[in-house]
């Protein structure tokens, strides 16, 4: 989280908000209340500095409730990143995961994370039909990013855009925050047609100075709509979510043609399956088709080429999963 | 982290009663730390917020475990010395010195530091000369100064081991070093300007243009200070540098001069520098 030169002419309140010190503060002391008899013991100072070297690292999201994971752009940041970094492997072996399946990934990270997030990636990538059908790692991964990171925002271009379709004059209306789901749902309405892309480019323009920084760069999203004239919210989706300049904005990921590449990694992974190699217990069939991860999953999974490997091991908590076969 | 946060009460349950929240935070001094650490925030106003609270608390808790193990016995001063020079230095780095009253008021948070430094040798009125001289030597080699060019400036502002070093001094000194470094870096883009296809040395002509250019900007030192920054400022403007150049270039037709290397040519400019630094004693 990088604040600007600016920082030094606003006042003391908003600094403090904008650096989203008091967020922090404010779990850390929730945290420290819960858990006090064993945070006494390893002294409360020390505690602290661990709290923030954590959100520093950006492992403090980890089997966090997902109001916290959510809570910060750094906090939506580290999420994205660990993601990549725990389930990068599905990419590296081509497998294709089912929306559900990737609900289930990212709830081992995240207990009670939402599987709507879920349903709205898919949409983007699938470009809204067919939201059963498998994804790879990479369509999914930037899809996700985008919905995760600017979910309020996008939010609030859907209102706009269901207004567009209906013919509302665009200038005349009121567009509800965030905190209004019951218009959000209306979904059913012919998306295919799209909208006038420079109609719907002069509205979210309007959008983009309510939501301060918290939207894509304008220039990212003018690029985004001006390669055709007409747009479904979908159609935008995608283009933002393939916007590399977005992607390098938002830091969680590495370039697309990057994404599956992590040398060092790769080298403990080797080293991992090395040693599994050589144990006695192990399969010697196993290292002749690459690489594979030492620890399978123990849920029952549906494969869908032939098998599903990953790098954490499950807490369990994925029978979900098991619906998405059929 | 979270893990630990999972790993449930294991620890043998002290003597907690079912004291409140508010008792049990104003009992630990939750509160005061927390305060004191929002103050430095916003004092410090850093780029970098969670990275400065790390920092500020992994320092604190250092502190305290260190206080608490060996009480202040002069076998400790030592490690409490080197926590303290530490403390300074990364407070130094929390603002550019542009931002000068930010900068100006870490330098005053790192001289309180010091001076609190080795309270039985303490000298009164000020940090001691020694660590004086060698935190401006780590406020150099921070900084990526070549040695020779920090050697000659830190022999310049160097005072005696046993001297008392007041803030003013202290501050002044502060600043010229990382204005120096902030000058030596400049120099050194000018030089990458000047040396076009970047494989090949630089012509000699327009590095001495370029800095016969710098010292004359440098020499402006009469009038009040904003009057000065304004014309040195316009003297080294582009387009003032690259009338100067252009002007060698017109005198000179033959197109292959002799060169000059960046390490030559950043001598000159820190040798420009060094020469307008009042030297302490």
């Amino acid at each position: 989280m990088r604040m600007n030169a600016d920082r030094f002419t606003v006042s003391a309140e908003e600094y403090l908000a904008e650096s989203s010190a008091l967020f922090y503060l404010n779990d850390a002391v929730t945290q420290l209340l819960e858990h006090r008899e064993e945070f006494i013991q390893f002294g409360i100072g020390r505690y602290f500095a661990e709290y923030f070297t954590s959100v520093k690292n950006g492992s403090h999201i980890l089997f966090r409730e997902f109001s916290y994971v959510k809570g910060t752009a750094h906090n939506r940041t580290s999420f994205i990143h660990i993601f990549w970094k725990c389930f990068r492997q599905i990419g590296k072996n081509r497998d294709l995961l089912t929306m559900m399946e990737y609900t289930s990934l990212l709830q081992l990270l995240c207990p009670d994370f939402p599987a709507e997030m879920l349903q709205n990636t898919a949409k983007i990538v699938l470009m809204e039909d067919a939201v059963d059908c498998p994804m790879s790692l990479s369509d999914f991964i930037y899809s996700f990013q985008i919905q995760f990171y600017f979910e309020e925002f996008l939010e609030s271009v859907l209102v706009i855009y269901e207004d567009l379709l209906e013919g509302k004059n665009p200038n005349a209306v009121i567009v509800p925050t965030s905190e209004s789901p019951e218009t959000i749902s209306s979904e059913e309405t012919d998306v295919q047609e799209g909208v006038d892309s420079s109609v719907l480019l002069k509205c979210i323009e309007g959008l983009c100075e309510r939501f301060k920084h918290k939207h894509p760069p304008l220039p990212a999203i003018k690029e985004a709509l001006e390669s055709c004239t007409r747009v479904s919210y979908y159609g935008f989706l995608m283009a933002l979510a393939k916007h590399e300049g977005i992607s390098q904005e938002i830091g969680a990921l590495p370039n697309r043609s990057d994404l599956l590449i992590d040398p060092e990694m790769d080298q403990e992974l080797e080293r991992l399956v090395a040693q599994v190699a050589i144990s006695p217990t192990s399969n010697s069939s196993s290292s002749a088709q690459g690489l594979k991860e030492p620890c399978r999953k123990p849920s029952p999974r549906k494969s869908l080429h032939q098998r599903k490997r990953i790098e954490m091991e499950s807490d369990g908590s994925t029978e979900e999963t098991d619906s998405s076969e059929n | 982290m979270a893990e630990k946060r999972r790993s449930g009460s294991a620890a043998e349950p002290k003597a907690v009663k079912a004291e409140s929240d508010e008792e049990f935070l104003c009992q630990a001094g939750v509160g005061s730390q927390l305060r004191a650490a929002l103050l430095k925030l916003v004092e410090a106003r850093p780029e970098d917020p969670i990275g400065f609270l790390a920092e500020h608390f992994t320092n604190e808790a250092s502190e305290t475990e260190s206080v608490g193990g060996g009480d202040a016995g002069d076998g400790d001063g030592d490690a409490l010395e080197e926590q303290q020079m530490n403390k300074a230095l990364w407070h130094l780095r929390l603002a550019h010195h542009s931002q000068r009253s930010a900068f100006n008021n870490n330098i005053r948070v790192a001289y309180d530091l010091l001076s609190r430094c080795g309270s039985a040798r303490r000298v009164p009125g000020g940090v001691q000369g020694r660590l004086y001289t060698e935190m401006l030597r780590c406020v150099c080699s921070d900084s990526g100064l070549l040695d020779a060019a920090a050697a000659t400036l830190l022999h310049h502002l160097q005072c005696h081991d046993y001297e008392a070093v007041p803030f003013e001094l202290f501050r002044q000194a502060v600043l010229t070093c990382t204005s120096f470094s902030e000058y030596i870096r400049r120099a050194r883009c000018l030089y990458a300007a000047v040396a076009c296809p970047s494989d090949r040395p630089a012509e000699r002509g327009l590095c001495d243009a370029v800095l016969n250019a710098l010292r004359e900007a440098l020499d402006t030192s009469h009038g009040p200070d904003a009057s000065r920054y304004l014309e040195a400022s316009a003297k080294i403007s582009p387009t003032e540098l690259a009338r100067a150049m252009a002007e060698t270039r017109g005198a000179s037709r033959e197109r292959e001069g002799p060169g000059m290397d960046m390490r030559e040519f950043e001598d000159a400019a820190a040798g420009l520098f060094l020469a307008r630094v009042r030297v302490v004693h």
